[in-house]
């Protein structure tokens, strides 16, 4: 067992990373010793980069302990990047966290600054002197590329810079003449953010932290509002949008909801999180209350301004639209469905079913060309089919009684054989030939009913009954 | 006079107010109520009226004119397995309403909203697009709701007469349930009257049940007749259009009224069905030993079966 990270005191104490455990305890008895728990590690990292979404939204984790934020464009907001720097390193710190941090041109410059140098904001043109007396380590190489870098007497990257490069390259292969580019920023390195950068974002910074849920809806409203204009230059709606709630404590919680057509007007979009508000209720626990509300849209889509005549047709499916999209927000979008049509022969593929915010509310679709006459189906399909023990007229013939359910079903009449075939090119073995009937049975019901697969000298086959009609 | 003047209007108010609750029209109110409608410019125009009927004279006459097209209709099947004819019974008097209503193309843009229950679409599947064709439905035109419990369900039907978006909703529940009861049927009618809009509930294997809906219906299917041939004869042993004896247990009438009617796809209307010449189902008796109860789930004041249940090997 190993050490994988020290705190202050132990610092101080002299122990280094990697050193064995036993040789620690050796030195230092009263050695407070905890596991590693990288997951919680992990979780750790994801709700810090969380937080640092409130300073830009392309935010990536860098390895086991670092953040990458690209603040291109977002400094300013907070008074130019040394108040940048000192925001979040006091926030940080009043969090309880020992945190460096640099900002540089290159992340690869902010990686070595911040962990090998002494932080802050590095200027593009002091960028070389700065560099200069950091240890080759600071080239983020791997250990054994290091050591022999040591081993030669390089030992700061101001001894490689003046290098000729094509032997450096021979000897120590591309990497290093990389990582030396990179940080020099001669090589572009992009940082990968790790959520999906929002379409639009609206954020509203409150002094007064907020905790009641109508506070939250009408801020989103408010905010809602201020996507108005940038959606409107695009000419769009959006389709899935995000609601981001920086708690005072540091947690952020993401809502998300989505609508079944593109939506521009605020009370709409604000009322689409209240439904989702009402079912992630004990999730959302506020706390001592939130001091960010962002409001993001992740998709959206082209939005179709249509006037709305007299009638009030317009009105209709937009209320039709509200309806599925407060269901949907409410209780998930797999609680509404509409059906679609297949062009398939095999009754329980011929229909799906398709959440109804994905499906085009106001569009009417001509009915599905199969291209063959289905009739005679039943009102109601099961969905499995059931199986059934049938006394049946052999090879063809429909059954005479059959026992479903536990109940005996004597058949009055019967009509049929419909027989439908497998379809090869999707079914992986062959599931058989049915031959459907519908048959009336003694009480009134009319059922219907498949053999699957034929009668042979020794196997029978099974029957099922799939569906009742009216 | 003034005293007596007050007195009268206060009279005529509780007088209307009675009216209402009872669904009656007063002749000394219509005026005000037609002045009240076209105000409120509902979907209901002031001089149709606010009902639509099966299309066969004898049983609309029965109906006082139809079933209401604001208000709550129950159906109830005895036991599960006659959840077609219930279905059925829905879908057709779903497609009478939407092609009977004035307003055509309208009204053919509205959905209708199935919200089925778990344990139903469990039993008896949910109806299928391709059979829907029966019925004059395209697949496009029926949204379903599957939610996970009862209290979702009915604040999806809420919601979907408030936002009159849907032509009609049907409701599908299982048995009697506690969490569905006078209370909540009282209150789903009252927003069907306030929204205009017809919501339908589909009680699969119920008792009978106080509820606040204006009529109720037991549907059960009966034999049906033989396919028509062109020349008028029937062909042997066919089966033809659906027939579902329908039993009218709840409504202004005091009587329970049975009547067998049969539903023409082709033509999409109800006909009285003639006697089935048929052999008369016969209700096996004791021999089979399963209990025909109507599988109704824990109904607040049931009185406790007597006798001792068994369980026997499932046969399937």
């Amino acid at each position: 067992m190993r050490l994988t990270s020290l705190d202050e005191m132990s610092e101080t104490l002299g122990l280094r990373l990697g050193q064995g455990l036993a040789e620690a305890r050796a030195i230092h008895p009263s050695v407070e010793v905890v596991d590693e728990n990288p997951a919680a590690d992990r979780s750790l990292l994801e709700a810090i980069a969380d937080w640092c979404d409130r300073y830009t939204p392309l935010v990536a984790i860098d390895g086991e302990k670092g953040l990458l934020l690209d603040i291109t464009g977002c400094a300013h907001l907070f008074g130019g990047e040394e108040l940048l720097l000192n925001d979040v390193m006091l926030r940080l710190f009043q969090m309880g966290f020992d945190a460096r941090g640099a900002i540089s041109g290159w992340p690869g410059l902010s990686w070595a600054v911040c962990r090998f140098g002494h932080g802050g904001v590095v200027a593009d043109r002091e960028r070389e002197t700065i560099a200069a007396p950091l240890p080759v380590a600071a080239l983020r190489l791997e250990q054994d590329l290091v050591g022999a870098l040591r081993k030669l007497g390089l030992k700061r990257i101001g001894d490689i810079l003046p290098l000729p490069r094509a032997p450096l390259a021979r000897r120590f292969g591309a990497q290093v003449l990389l990582r030396l580019d990179q940080m020099m920023g001669r090589v572009e390195e992009p940082i990968s953010p790790r959520r999906p950068v929002p379409v639009l974002s609206c954020e509203r910074r409150l002094l007064e932290p907020i905790r009641a849920e109508e506070d939250i809806l009408h801020l989103a409203g408010q905010v809602a509002l201020l996507l108005l204009p940038s959606l409107e230059a695009r000419g769009a709606g959006g389709r899935v949008f995000e609601l981001v709630l920086f708690r005072v404590d540091g947690k952020v919680f993401r809502i998300e909801a989505g609508a079944s057509q593109p939506l521009r007007e605020p009370q709409r979009i604000a009322a689409l999180f209240s439904e989702r508000l009402k079912a992630v209720h004990d999730d959302l626990d506020a706390g001592f209350g939130f001091e960010i509300l962002r409001l993001n849209v992740l998709r959206h889509e082209d939005f179709r301004s249509t006037q709305t005549d007299f009638e009030g047709q317009g009105q209709q499916a937009a209320s039709l639209g509200d309806f599925v999209d407060r269901v949907s927000a409410r209780l998930g979008c797999h609680v509404l469905q509409g059906v679609a049509l297949r062009q398939s022969h095999v009754p329980e593929r011929a229909s799906v079913f398709l959440p109804a915010l994905d499906m085009p509310a106001a569009s009417k679709r001509d009915d599905l060309h199969l291209g063959f006459q289905i009739r005679d189906r039943p009102v109601r399909l099961f969905r499995y089919p059931e199986r059934v023990e049938a006394v049946a007229e052999v090879p063809d013939g429909p059954p005479f009684r059959f026992r479903w359910r536990r109940i005996l079903h004597e058949v009055l009449r019967a009509e049929g054989p419909e027989r439908i075939s497998p379809e090869w090119w999707l079914d992986e073995e062959d599931p058989g030939e049915r031959d459907y009937f519908r048959l009336e049975v003694m009480t009134g019901q009319r059922l219907w009913l498949y053999r699957k697969g034929h009668y042979h000298q020794d196997t029978a086959p099974g029957w099922y009954v799939q569906g009742v009609f009216a | 006079m003034a005293e007596d003047a007050t007195a009268q209007e206060r009279l005529f108010a509780l007088r209307e107010t009675i009216a209402r609750l009872e669904g009656k029209a007063l002749p000394a109110m219509a005026a005000a109520r037609q002045a009240d409608a076209a105000v409120a410019a509902e979907g209901a125009a002031a001089g149709s009226s606010n009902r639509f009927c099966f299309g066969v004279q004898e049983v609309d006459c029965l109906l006082d004119g139809g079933l209401p097209r604001d208000g709550l209709t129950e159906v109830r099947t005895q036991l599960f397995r006659d959840s077609g004819a219930a279905t059925a019974l829905l879908l057709a008097l779903t497609s009478r309403l939407m092609g009977s209503s004035g307003k055509d193309e309208k009204a053919t843009g509205e959905p209708v909203l199935w919200i089925g229950d778990t344990a139903c679409v469990q039993e008896a599947g949910l109806p299928y697009a391709l059979g829907l064709r029966e019925f004059g439905l395209r697949p496009d035109q029926l949204l379903f709701a599957l939610p996970r419990k009862l209290e979702d369900a009915l604040w999806i039907a809420e919601l979907a007469l408030a936002s009159r978006a849907l032509a009609a909703t049907i409701l599908e529940v299982r048995g009697n349930l506690p969490g569905f009861g006078l209370t909540e049927s009282r209150r789903l009618a009252l927003r069907a009257k306030a929204a205009g809009r017809p919501l339908f509930v589909l009680r699969h294997a119920g008792e009978e049940e106080a509820s606040s809906a204006a009529f109720r219906f037991r549907a059960e299917p009966a034999p049906a007749l033989e396919r028509r041939l062109p020349d008028g004869s029937m062909l042997g042993g066919s089966l033809g259009h659906p027939v579902f004896r329908l039993t009218l247990e709840k409504s202004r009438n005091p009587a329970p009224l049975s009547f067998t009617l049969e539903w023409n796809s082709r033509d999409r209307q109800f006909l009285l069905a003639r006697p089935a010449v048929l052999p008369v189902a016969v209700t096996p008796g004791t021999a089979y030993p399963v209990d025909r109860s109507p599988a109704s789930v824990d109904r607040p004041d049931r009185p406790a079966q007597v006798g001792s249940l068994l369980a026997f090997d499932r046969a399937s």
